[in-house]
């Protein structure tokens, strides 16, 4: 076995792609997608402010818009250079304080104000429709009190009458709603299951034996696949461990439970996907076919974790498809350790929801034995890996 | 050889080659079903939440109802304490809980306010805010249902008191995608990008193999050459490109702005562009398996940096001024702009002239990268 894996390591020292594979490319990708979201909170989102009334009271209320850090208002004369900003997506949202809003406020008659937002931009729209709202809301209720105390309301009583309900609002596990917190582990786990994937394809390809336009698998193929998940596992874990600590140490992201149930869980979908790879290495038993196939079936892997959209609304056959992902079963464990703080044994039973994968094996056996019917002996065959290099 | 019967044999090469096919055309068809396929309910419906009512008065059983009534929102269970509602979102069987003090309604007809609290599980963005617009919505009826009885006890005229409550509407109305659903939010940029790599692994894979073999591509002149794969790749794409903005677009009910003139001219160089831009870096690969490998790793951050997920205000500058010479960058955000939100030519026209550039930049560097495989293979050769 020493041997085995001393002749793995030393074809991974021949290959300069494997090589990248496995040392810089992960870093450059974690890193570099970190750094893609790494404001972290929506700031400064500019949004397009039309004041037709220009008067005390719609001055107040853009006052009360600039207020929020959310929000960069930006003033328009009318409504058509406001939509036209907003087409180009130069603003995600306009606001419409409309003409003679303050006489018809005082007038006792019922203005209105027009809040358009960008819905294209799913996130960014929902966010400021929110936003917009709490802040004009607040602006008006000074308007109401003003009204009250002017009726002779009592002053202690204006506030709840007003709002007799205040509402509180707690973002439960993610209090800032850090897009860090919540986007980045989920894609850096996509990314990672991708070189995992590509790195194991890489190495399973080179033990092709090419004989009369056919592959063929060597003879020995049981011996180098168990030095190859006894090498590329811990190594592969290396750069898992990497994003835990980028993320939850060196950022200080907020981890309630142990990063050490996570690496157990990292390592349990490792082997998942290994076994999904055997399978599909074995039935292509050809290098490009193998790494396209693959890639199909993995890219996807980020739509169906369930983060970005719940599970519960994803239809039956995405939930199904979802279960064959070994990254879906992970961000589950993720999620319940960095949120929920989950102990051990709760880890190790979200892990015994792979149970279904210990299926592979008795296929991944047969399409081995299959495989490995090589018509003549070894002596006049060429090893895949010559042919490529011709 | 003249260039038609160049382009017939450069057709026959990509359609004898399984992994071109494969990915061009498999790929493409696999991708447009399985994309978009969890998000196909379009809006999150129904989260489960739990109450933990300290009140049980009329009143708390009515805000209950009422956040019930809410489509975002299933009120799972009427719990006894906080800390039991805590463990039923660590099981995963809840994701918010909606906390209605003691003496809610006692304090409310006294006229002393309440406050009730509502928490949601924000490791998931879009579940949190089904939760909190549903809970926050029944709140605030709630609120307005006390402020009614309170005024009308005073004896205020009904319609007047109506009016006193609400005195200013905020009508607040998302423009161009108007359900809010998610596959008219990701699908447009998504399939752009998908064009985009599966043209660049086609011309990737195509360019890996030929180099290693002899073959037609040593006969011709290497602009003869860059110039038929490309009108090949592009004829290609423009039929798996019409797929995906008119069939697709209207099968996942994306809101379609601009008039087919107009698409099919801003596509043209973004085609150009990426296949140029394949031809380029099909130069670079010494081994079939490599192109599939390279631009899978790079479309998650291309998907990222285009800045339809997240704002590109926000995206450290120097990423944005390096995306920049990848055509999907620009042709995503211009897509966007031009098809979804309706902007005028006028306002596209800057990233139509910079597809332009990138393809004529990509178009010299190829022919030149060409020529040096040429006299490479002959070198070899002789």
């Amino acid at each position: 076995m020493r041997q085995l894996i001393k002749r793995e390591l030393n074809s991974l020292w021949q290959s300069p792609w494997q090589l990248a594979l496995v040392s810089y490319i992960p870093l450059i990708g974690v890193l570099a997608l970190w750094w893609l979201f790494s404001a972290g909170l929506p700031r400064q989102l500019p949004v397009a402010l039309v004041d037709l009334d220009n008067s005390q009271i719609s001055r107040m209320l853009s006052r009360q818009l600039a207020a929020n850090s959310v929000i960069a208002p930006q003033s328009f004369a009318n409504e058509v250079q406001a939509i036209d900003a907003m087409r180009q997506a130069q603003v995600y949202a306009m606001v419409v304080l409309p003409h003679q809003l303050k006489k018809d406020l005082l007038t006792g008659h019922h203005p209105t104000i027009e809040i358009r937002y960008n819905s294209q931009f799913l996130l960014v729209g929902k966010l400021l429709s929110s936003q917009l709202q709490l802040s004009l809301a607040q602006g008006l209720t000074h308007i109401g009190q003003q009204r009250l105390l002017l009726n002779g309301a009592n002053k202690a009583t204006v506030d709840v009458s007003l709002t007799p309900i205040t509402n509180q609002t707690t973002a439960l596990f993610n209090r800032n709603n850090n897009y860090v917190g919540f986007l980045v582990p989920p894609i850096l786990i996509a990314l990672w299951q991708l070189l995992s994937m590509l790195v194991f394809v890489n190495s399973l390809n080179k033990e092709l034996v090419f004989y009369q336009d056919r592959y063929y698998l060597p003879s020995n193929i049981g011996g180098l696949i168990v030095a190859k998940v006894l090498l590329y596992s811990p190594i592969m874990l290396l750069h898992s461990g990497f994003i835990l600590l980028w993320l939850y140490h060196y950022l200080g992201l907020p981890a309630a439970g142990n990063l050490l149930d996570l690496v157990l869980a990292q390592l349990a979908m490792l082997l998942a996907l290994w076994l999904l790879v055997l399978v599909i290495f074995m039935a292509m038993r050809e290098s490009a076919r193998s790494v396209s196939f693959c890639t199909a079936l993995f890219a996807p892997a980020f739509a169906f974790m369930g983060i970005t959209f719940p599970v519960n609304d994803m239809p039956l056959l995405a939930q199904w498809w979802r279960l064959v992902m070994p990254s879906s079963h992970y961000i589950d464990s993720h999620v319940s350790v960095i949120s929920y703080g989950v102990q051990l044994p709760q880890v190790l039973a979200q892990i015994g929801s792979y149970w279904g994968y210990l299926f592979l094996l008795p296929i991944i056996v047969f399409l081995a034995y299959h495989g490995k019917k090589n018509p003549h002996d070894k002596a006049n065959v060429a090893l895949a890996n010559q042919e490529a290099s011709q | 050889m003249n260039l038609w019967q160049l382009m017939l044999a450069e057709c026959k090469a990509i359609l004898a080659d399984k992994a071109i096919v494969v990915t061009l055309f498999g790929g493409v068809l696999f991708y447009s079903v399985l994309y978009p396929l969890p998000y196909l309910q379009q809006v999150p419906t129904e989260q489960q939440v739990v109450v933990v009512d300290r009140d049980n008065s009329s009143l708390s059983r009515l805000v209950t109802r009422h956040a019930d009534a809410s489509a975002k929102i299933h009120i799972l269970a009427n719990l006894g304490s906080i800390d039991e509602a805590q463990t039923w979102i660590r099981e995963g069987k809840a994701h918010g809980l909606l906390v209605i003090p003691a003496n809610f309604r006692r304090d409310l007809l006294l006229g002393k306010g309440a406050t009730l609290s509502y928490g949601g599980d924000a490791s998931y963005f879009l579940i949190y805010s089904a939760v909190a617009e549903g809970l926050v919505a029944a709140g605030v009826d709630a609120s307005k249902q006390v402020q009614l009885i309170g005024l009308l006890a005073r004896g205020q005229n009904p319609k007047l008191a109506e009016q006193s409550i609400n005195s200013i509407t905020l009508n607040s109305v998302p423009a161009f995608n108007s359900s809010l659903g998610y596959t008219p939010y990701v699908v447009p940029g998504l399939f752009l990008l998908i064009l985009h790599q599966t043209l660049l692994i086609g011309t990737g894979i195509l360019g890996a193999s030929q180099w290693r073999q002899k073959g037609y591509w040593q006969e011709v002149s290497p602009s003869q050459l860059v110039v038929a794969r490309l009108s090949v790749f592009v004829l290609i794409y423009s039929v798996l490109s019409s797929f995906y903005l008119g069939y697709c677009f209207y099968w996942y009910q994306v809101s379609v702005a601009a008039t087919i003139a107009q698409v099919a001219l801003f596509m043209l160089p973004f085609l150009l562009a990426t296949g140029a831009l394949g031809i380029v870096l099909s130069c670079v690969f010494m081994r079939r398996d490599l192109p599939t490998q390279l631009y899978l790793i790079m479309s998650m951050p291309v998907l990222f940096v285009s800045g339809f997920v997240w704002p590109i205000a926000l995206i450290p500058e120097p990423l944005v001024m390096a995306s920049q010479v990848i055509p999907a960058v620009p042709a995503i955000m211009g897509m966007l702009e031009l098809n979804q939100l309706g902007a005028g030519w006028l306002a596209i026209w800057p990233k139509w002239l910079q597809l332009w550039g990138l393809f004529a930049v990509f178009m010299c560097v190829a022919v030149i990268a060409v020529a040096r495989k040429q006299k490479q293979a002959t070198a070899i050769n002789c």
